[in-house]
C-alpha cells in the first residue's frame, strides 16, 4: 500500500532476509573534543524496526552519538555499521539516514513541498514520482494540502511533522531524532509522542531517539540506553531499566527513588532497620557481607500504615500532595538521610494521616535494588 | 512605546543628529536651487529660474556618462561579490583562529588606507611600466604593455579594492547567521557539499548579498578620486563630470543638477534592491 512502508528493513539488496543484521551497530567508538572526552568506547546495536532511546542528562554525549551515526563527526576510534556494512568513512550525504533536528531545520526559503521533496530531488527521482511520494508523506503526518505553505507559516507541531515527513520520504535506513519535542508545550508533546510512535510502528523504521526526559524515554522506547558523562551505563527495555537499574546513576536518573541505609547480608539481600529485604542480584558484587550499602526503593513500592505496626519503620508525615489518581506523601525516617516519597493510589489515603502524624513505613520485601554507597 | 517627552535624555542624544541632518538638508536645498537656475557663461553667479539643466542632461554625452557610471558600478559590485564571497565564507567557517585573523586583516586593510594612497598604489600596479606589465614582460608573455591605466577596466579594478572590505564584512555577517543545521539536514538528505552550498547556503545568504551589492553600488556611484586619477579623464562618471563642470567650466548650476540627478538615481536603485530583498530578509537564520 504505502510506498513509505517498503523500507529496506526486512530484506537486504539481494532480497535475502537480514533480520540478523542490526540496523546500526556502534563498535567501541570514542570521540574527544580537545580535552573533553564526549564518548568513551561506546558499544551499541539498534535492531531492525527497533525504537531505541539515548537517555541522559545534558552534555552526556547523546548528540555526539547521533552526529557520529549521521556522519557529521568522525570517530577517533571504533567502527560504525549500517545494515551490516561499515560506514565509518562514508560522508554524510552517502549514508541514507533520516534526521529530525531539535529546531526542525526546515529550509526557510522553500515551500513545504520542496522541503519534503528535497531528498528525492537530490537522488534524481523523477518529478511525478516525487509529487506522489511527497503527497504520501504529507498524508502520513496528517498534513495533506500543506505543500504550498512556507515553514514560517506553520505552528511548531506542524513544522515538526513536516521535518519528520522530509526525513522519512527518503526511506532512511535509520531515523535519528535529537530531542525533537523539547520545544513543544506539554499537551502537544504528548500528542506528538503518540503520533511518532504510531508512525514508527506502522513503517517499522529503525529509530534512534534522543531525550533527557526519562518519562518520554520510558513511554516510547523498545529499549533505552542510559548515558552519563560519555559512557553508556545500561541498555535494556524500559521495564528492566526501571526495575533493575544497573547502577546508582541509572536508579536515580530514571524514575523517582528513595535511599535507605542498609547492611549487606548476602549478594541478594540486605537488612534495613532490622528487616531482611531481598534485592536484585548484580549490583552488590564487589561488596562483602556486613558492609554498609544503600537500598533504593521506588515510591510506589513503599506503603504507609499506623504507627508501631509490626514490620514497619517509624516515620512522620511532613507534607502530602494530592495528585488526582494518587497522593504523594513526603515522610521522614531515621534510616533515610533525605525525605522519603511514598506514592499511594486511590483517594482514601489523603484523609488518613494529617501532616505531622506518626506513621509506620512499610518497605518492600522483594524487588528493590541495593548499591554500594556512592558520593 | 513611551513618548520622547517622557524621556528627556533622548533629547540630548537626538539633538546632535538633528543638527547634522539639518545641515545636510540645507545644503541639499542649496544645490537644488542652484540646479534650477540658468548658467551665464563667464559669470560665477547663476541667472534666473530655468529647467534647462535637466533637459540638457538628456544629451548623448551626459546620458552616456550615466550609463557608463551604472555599468562601472554594476561591474564593480559583481566582481567584488565574486571575490568577497569566498573570503567571507572562509572567514566565517575557518576553524583555526590564526587563519581567521589573517583573513580578516587581509580583507579589511583597504579600509585603513587613505583613498589617495590606495589610488596611487594602483597607478603603480597598473601603469604601462607598472608591476603587472613588468612581470608579464619579464616572463616574456607580452611585447607591448597592456593598457590598464586610463581605462574602465583599471577603474573597476581599483573600485573593487575599495568596496571589498565592506562587502566581506556584510557577507560574513549574513553567512555567520546561517544555522549549520540547515546544511546538516541537506547532507543527510543526500546533497553533496557543492549542492548543499548551491541549494541551501547560497540562497540563505542572499539577504547579505543584496545588502552588500546595494552598499557597493551606492558607494562606487559617488566615488571620485579613483575614477578621476585612474581614469585620467578618459573614463567619465557622474562624479568626474560634476567636478569638471564645476571646477573647470565653473558651470555650477549644471554641476548641481547632475549631482542631484545622481543622488535621486542612487536612491531609486537602493529602493529597488531593497524591494527585491524584502521577501528574502525574512528567510535567513531561524524560521
Ligand atoms: N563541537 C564540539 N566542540 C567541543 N566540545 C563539544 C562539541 N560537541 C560536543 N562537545 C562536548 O561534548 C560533550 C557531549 O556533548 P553532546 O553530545 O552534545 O551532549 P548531549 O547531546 O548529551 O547534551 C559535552 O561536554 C560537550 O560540551
Ligand atoms: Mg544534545
Amino acid at each position: 500500500m504505502n510506498s513509505l512502508a517498503d523500507l529496506p528493513r526486512t530484506t537486504d539488496i539481494a532480497g535475502q532476509p537480514n533480520a540478523a543484521k542490526p540496523a546500526v551497530r556502534i563498535d567501541g567508538v570514542s570521540k574527544a573534543f580537545g580535552d573533553v572526552t564526549a564518548l568513551h568506547e561506546a558499544w551499541l546495536a539498534v535492531g531492525r524496526g527497533e525504537f531505541l532511546t539515548l537517555l541522559g542528562p545534558s552534555g552526556c554525549g547523546k548528540t555526539t552519538i547521533l552526529n557520529l551515526i549521521a556522519g557529521f563527526l568522525e570517530a577517533d576510534s571504533g567502527e560504525i555499521f549500517l545494515d551490516g556494512a561499515p560506514i565509518t568513512n562514508d560522508p554524510a550525504h552517502k549514508r541514507q539516514i533520516g534526521i529530525v533536528f531539535q529546531n526542525y531545520a526546515l529550509f526557510p526559503h522553500m515551500t513545504v513541498e520542496k522541503n519534503v521533496g528535497y531528498g528525492l530531488r537530490m537522488r534524481g527521482v523523477d518529478k511525478t514520482e516525487i509529487a506522489r511520494r511527497v503527497g504520501e508523506a504529507l498524508e502520513l503526518v496528517k498534513l495533506p494540502g500543506y505543500g504550498g505553505r512556507r515553514p514560517r507559516e506553520l505552528s511548531g507541531g506542524q513544522q515538526q511533522r513536516i521535518a519528520l515527513a522530509r526525513a522519512l520520504v527518503i526511506r532512511p535506513k535509520v531515523l535519528l531524532l535529537d530531542e525533537p519535542f523539547s520545544a513543544l508545550d506539554k499537551n502537544l508533546r504528548s500528542a506528538m509522542q503518540v503520533e511518532l510512535k504510531e508512525i514508527q510502528r506502522s513503517l517499522g523504521v529503525s529509530t534512534v531517539f534522543v531525550t533527557h526526559d526519562q518519562s518520554e524515554a520510558l513511554s516510547m522506547s523498545d529499549r533505552i540506553a542510559v548515558m552519563s558523562a560519555g559512557r553508556i551505563r545500561q541498555i535494556a527495555a524500559p521495564g528492566e531499566i526501571y526495575r533493575a537499574p544497573a547502577d546508582r546513576f541509572v536508579a536515580s536518573f530514571v524514575g523517582d527513588t528513595n535511599i535507605f541505609q542498609a547492611t549487606r547480608v548476602s549478594p541478594t539481600s540486605v537488612i534495613v532497620g532490622g528487616f531482611l529485604i531481598d534485592v536484585m542480584p548484580g549490583p552488590l558484587e564487589g561488596t562483602i557481607d556486613g558492609q554498609e550499602v544503600e537500598l533504593f526503593a521506588r515510591p510506589e513500592e513503599l506503603s504507609l500504615t499506623s504507627a508501631g505496626a509490626p514490620g514497619t519503620l517509624p516515620a512522620e508525615v511532613v507534607t502530602k500532595v494530592y495528585q488526582g489518581g494518587y497522593s504523594d506523601f513526603y515522610v521522614t525516617t531515621p534510616l533515610a538521610a533525605e525525605r522519603v516519597l511514598v506514592r499511594i493510589h486511590g483517594p482514601a489515603a489523603l484523609e488518613l494521616w494529617p501532616e505531622g502524624a506518626k506513621i509506620g513505613l512499610v518497605l518492600p520485601k522483594t524487588g528493590a535494588n541495593a548499591f554500594p554507597p556512592g558520593e | 512605546m513611551a513618548q520622547p517627552a517622557d524621556r528627556p535624555f533622548l533629547r540630548l542624544f537626538v539633538t546632535p543628529s538633528v543638527l547634522v541632518a539639518g545641515g545636510f538638508i540645507a545644503s541639499l536645498a542649496v544645490i537644488l536651487q542652484y540646479s534650477l537656475r540658468a548658467h551665464i557663461p563667464g559669470e560665477l553667479e547663476p541667472g534666473g529660474f530655468s529647467l534647462g539643466n535637466f533637459t540638457d542632461m538628456l544629451k548623448p554625452l551626459y546620458a552616456r556618462a550615466f550609463v557608463d557610471t551604472v555599468l562601472i558600478c554594476a561591474e564593480t559590485a559583481f566582481f567584488t561579490l565574486l571575490l568577497a564571497y569566498p573570503l567571507a565564507f572562509a572567514l566565517v567557517r575557518a576553524k583555526s583562529p590564526f587563519l581567521k585573523s589573517l583573513l580578516l586583516v587581509t580583507a579589511v586593510t583597504p579600509l585603513f588606507l587613505g583613498e589617495i594612497v590606495r589610488t596611487y598604489s594602483w597607478i603603480i600596479v597598473l601603469g604601462n611600466t607598472g608591476f603587472v606589465n613588468s612581470v608579464l614582460r619579464g616572463l616574456g608573455l607580452i611585447d607591448q604593455p597592456i593598457q590598464m591605466m586610463f581605462t574602465k577596466f583599471g577603474v573597476v579594478v581599483a573600485l573593487v579594492h575599495v568596496t571589498l572590505p565592506v562587502m566581506v564584512i556584510m557577507l560574513s555577517a549574513a553567512i555567520s547567521h546561517i544555522d549549520r543545521d540547515y546544511e546538516k539536514a541537506a547532507a543527510s538528505l543526500g546533497a553533496s557539499p557543492v549542492r548543499t552550498f548551491l541549494t541551501v547556503t547560497l540562497p540563505l545568504s542572499l539577504p547579505g548579498i543584496i545588502a552588500g551589492v546595494t552598499t557597493s553600488f551606492a558607494w562606487t556611484f559617488s566615488a571620485f578620486a579613483t575614477p578621476q586619477l585612474i581614469g585620467g579623464g578618459q573614463v567619465s562618471t557622474i562624479s568626474t563630470l560634476v567636478y569638471q563642470l564645476g571646477f573647470a567650466n565653473f558651470n555650477f548650476p549644471f554641476a548641481a543638477a547632475l549631482s542631484f540627478a545622481g543622488l535621486v538615481f542612487t536612491i531609486m536603485v537602493i529602493a529597488l534592491l531593497r524591494r527585491a530583498a524584502r521577501p528574502l530578509e525574512k528567510m535567513g537564520g531561524h524560521a
